[in-house]
């Protein structure tokens, strides 16, 4: 589903992303951790279309199309969904617009016509009782006022609505408390199938457990040091990263 | 001075009107005279003059103006014809270059206003107009009053005596066939007068439009009086061609716990510059002041408010949000002024500016004279562009790029347009407004 080869990025003279080589299949679950400022939200965004980041060598290929040469919107209409590390607030453009014009943006893309205004309104409540939020969170401006953890909450409520092929969740996680974590995990597992794939970027070994990832990754100093499964998140919890390094160095 | 081909113009212009307002010697004659030689005086702003800085006349310096005609050359104009903002169900009055067109009223749908021409107030009450009118003031901002008081005609004056729900509307339409003949520039003197009686309330709505395949230029006044208790809202909105230049000065004064919602939107025209001053007189007045300025092509607009705490528990708030795209220019100066005297006043400044293209600009430049302690005084300005962390979450989300633009620039405009509570009014601007930004048909649907 997604093929990263060799991807360097940088914003202004300062590098950041080195040489990144992954590959996703659908159906998969990864998990990237890595210390703080090694690259991921970096990597997360060059892949969604962050102009400011200019990629300096290699190339991503996602479903069969180059991505880097599509434009940002069209990421997101070929089914790339970035759950945002911090969600920006845009006071004064409403929460259910936003996701209705993102929802009919993606169906005029497959050739669909747009969303029944009923259906829509069906579709979205009931994705939101299962993310547990209340319907006063419809007619607020995006994000506008909500506390870190309804964020993120809203955040995962763009992409069960949205159905994407490919999330990359950049630190859902943080913000969450214990409730939250779960409802959140719920909401993700619930988007896990064969035809989809799922990117996970996060500090704590807590997410994988309810989120349990195939591979894990560890990011740091714009490269992937080490690949495993889900014990290395183990391993890193107890080591810390400074053995990855070392023994990367070595 | 600067003699100019339309200082000239208006001198023969007053020449030929020097009859004056009611056509009889007298204080109101004199007035006007007076008025009259000190803008000559004066002459056309220039660069120098502080409030002038940033708009050039040398356009308006160069054009010859005709009288422009006290009727339109069709028989009769249809509200609906001419401005977006007409319903069947709102009482209308049309002023033509200025001239009330009284006879096109329905009387049976106005109750608690009454509806007279300025010309009838100089004879009636011209105590009262004369107290409107003065004091003469050489000041830059006040000196386009002066060629308004020398060269108007006639015009409206309304008087509020009860609360009225409907909106009243008045269309200023600017009309060309200049008495003179073909194609050549005209320029007209609308004046407005409001009075709002003791416990009234009322929604007054001015719409300027342009009718007219020749250049105008508009020099618009107009007055809100608000005596004790009462309540207005009151709109001047500027849709006229690009043709058009105007400079409108509104006047408002505020009594005992009198309350004044100002809506002043900037729509249409080459070059707009408004004046408001507002004189919040007795303990309790409150103002507040909405603009929404929209700026494109090549439009020039500049607004100076002035705001002044002349008694006690005065209350002022002042929004403005300007959006400029391809060349256009957008001025605000807004001051508050708190005078000795006026303790326990508040006001709020809030400028903000959109720019939407690289060669559009935006200057604010909110003020503040204090002139007494124990105040609440806040403002603030900022001008940019559109946030590329906002835009880029929405492009994310699968958003073409204009319809991102469109709904921030929407957004941005939301501090004025959910303060309009006359809800016609309300969406028709948001129907024109729409239609002034890029993807208007997607945009449409977000209403
Ligand atoms: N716009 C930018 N301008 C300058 N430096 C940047 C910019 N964006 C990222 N960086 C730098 O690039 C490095 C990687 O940042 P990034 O946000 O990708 O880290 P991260 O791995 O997500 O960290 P964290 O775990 O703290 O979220 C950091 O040193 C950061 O300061
Ligand atoms: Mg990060």
């Amino acid at each position: 589903m997604l093929k990263i080869s060799k991807l360097s990025a940088r914003i202004g003279d300062k590098s950041i992303l080195n040489g990144i080589d992954l590959a996703v299949n659908a159906g998969e679950v990864h998990a990237i951790m890595g210390p703080n400022g090694s690259g991921k939200s970096t990597l997360a965004q060059v892949l969604a279309g962050r102009q400011e980041y200019e990629v300096t060598a290699g190339s991503v290929s996602f479903a069969g199309q180059d991505l880097l040469a599509l434009s940002t919107e069209d990421r997101a209409r070929a089914g790339l969904f970035l759950g945002f590390q911090y969600p920006v607030e845009i006071p004064g453009v409403n929460n259910v617009y936003l996701l209705k014009a993102a929802l009919n943006a993606k169906r005029k893309a497959v050739g669909e016509s747009e969303v029944d205004a009923y259906e829509f309104l069906t579709l979205i409540k009931q994705k939101m009782k299962l993310m547990q939020m209340s319907e006063s969170f419809l007619t607020r401006g995006v994000n506008e006022g909500f506390s870190g953890g309804e964020k993120k909450r809203n955040e995962i409520l763009q992409m069960l609505v949205l159905e994407p092929k490919l999330s990359i969740l950049d630190e859902t996680d943080s913000g969450l408390d214990i409730d939250a974590l779960k409802i959140v995990s719920l909401g993700v597992n619930s988007l896990r199938s064969q035809n989809r794939a799922i990117i996970l970027v996060t500090h704590y070994q807590r997410l994988l457990d309810y989120i349990v990832p195939d591979y894990v990754h560890v990011l740091s100093g714009g490269r992937i040091l080490k690949s495993g499964d889900k014990s290395l998140a183990l391993e890193l919890e107890r080591r810390g990263y400074d053995w990855v390094r070392e023994s990367a160095a070595a | 001075m600067m003699v100019n081909s339309a200082m000239r113009s208006f001198e023969e212009q007053w020449q030929r009107r020097s009859i004056g307002l009611i056509g009889t010697a007298g204080p109101i004659q004199s007035l006007q005279e007076q008025a009259m030689r000190r803008f000559v005086n004066l002459g056309l702003p220039s660069a120098r003059d502080e409030s002038w800085r940033n708009t050039s006349l040398r356009q308006l310096a160069a054009s010859h103006f005709g009288d422009a005609l006290d009727v339109p050359c069709a028989p009769r104009l249809e509200p609906i014809e001419i401005s977006w903002l007409a319903a069947s169900d709102i009482p209308t009055i049309i002023m033509v270059n200025g001239y009330p067109q009284l006879a096109w009223l329905d009387r049976s749908v106005l109750n608690g206003v009454s509806i007279s021409t300025i010309k009838d107030i100089a004879k009636t009450r011209p105590g009262y107009l004369i107290n409107l009118l003065e004091p003469l003031s050489d000041l830059e901002q006040r000196r386009w009053l002066l060629l308004n008081s020398a060269l108007f005609v006639d015009g409206l004056h309304l008087k509020i005596t009860a609360k009225i729900n409907t909106p009243v509307l008045i269309i200023h339409v600017s009309s060309g066939n200049a008495r003179d003949g073909v194609n050549a520039p005209i320029s007209n003197y609308p004046r407005v007068i409001i009075e709002s009686a003791k416990n009234s309330s009322a929604t007054v709505i001015e719409h300027h439009v342009g009718a007219s395949q020749q250049s105008v230029f508009s020099n618009s006044v107009s007055h809100l009086d608000v005596e004790d208790n009462a309540k207005i809202q009151h709109y001047r909105i500027f849709s006229t061609d690009a043709n058009t230049s105007h400079i409108d000065s509104l006047d408002i004064r505020l009594g005992r716990d009198s309350h004044c919602q100002q809506f002043t939107m900037i729509l249409g025209g080459g070059l707009v510059r408004t004046n408001l001053e507002a004189e919040l007189n007795q303990p309790g007045a409150a103002l507040e002041n909405y603009s929404l300025l929209v700026g494109r092509a090549s439009r020039h607009i500049d607004c100076v408010n002035i705001v002044r705490h002349n008694a006690r528990n005065t209350t002022s708030k002042q929004t403005a949000r300007a959006v400029a795209s391809d060349e256009s220019r957008v001025i605000i100066n807004s001051k508050v002024v708190v005078e000795v005297g006026a303790q326990h006043s508040e006001s709020q400044q809030s400028c903000r500016g959109l720019l939407l293209s690289p060669k559009a600009e935006i200057d604010t430049r909110p003020q503040l004279e204090i002139h007494t302690d124990e105040v609440k005084c806040a403002h603030g300005a900022t001008t940019g562009r559109l946030d590329p962390d906002m835009l880029f979450y929405m492009l994310s989300r699968g958003l073409d790029r204009n319809t991102a633009q469109s709904l921030l620039v929407y957004a941005f405009l939301g501090d004025v347009l959910t303060n309009m509570s006359v809800v016609g009014v309300r969406s028709a601007i948001e129907n024109v407004l729409i239609g002034q930004l890029p993807n208007s048909q997607l945009l449409r649907e977000f209403q």
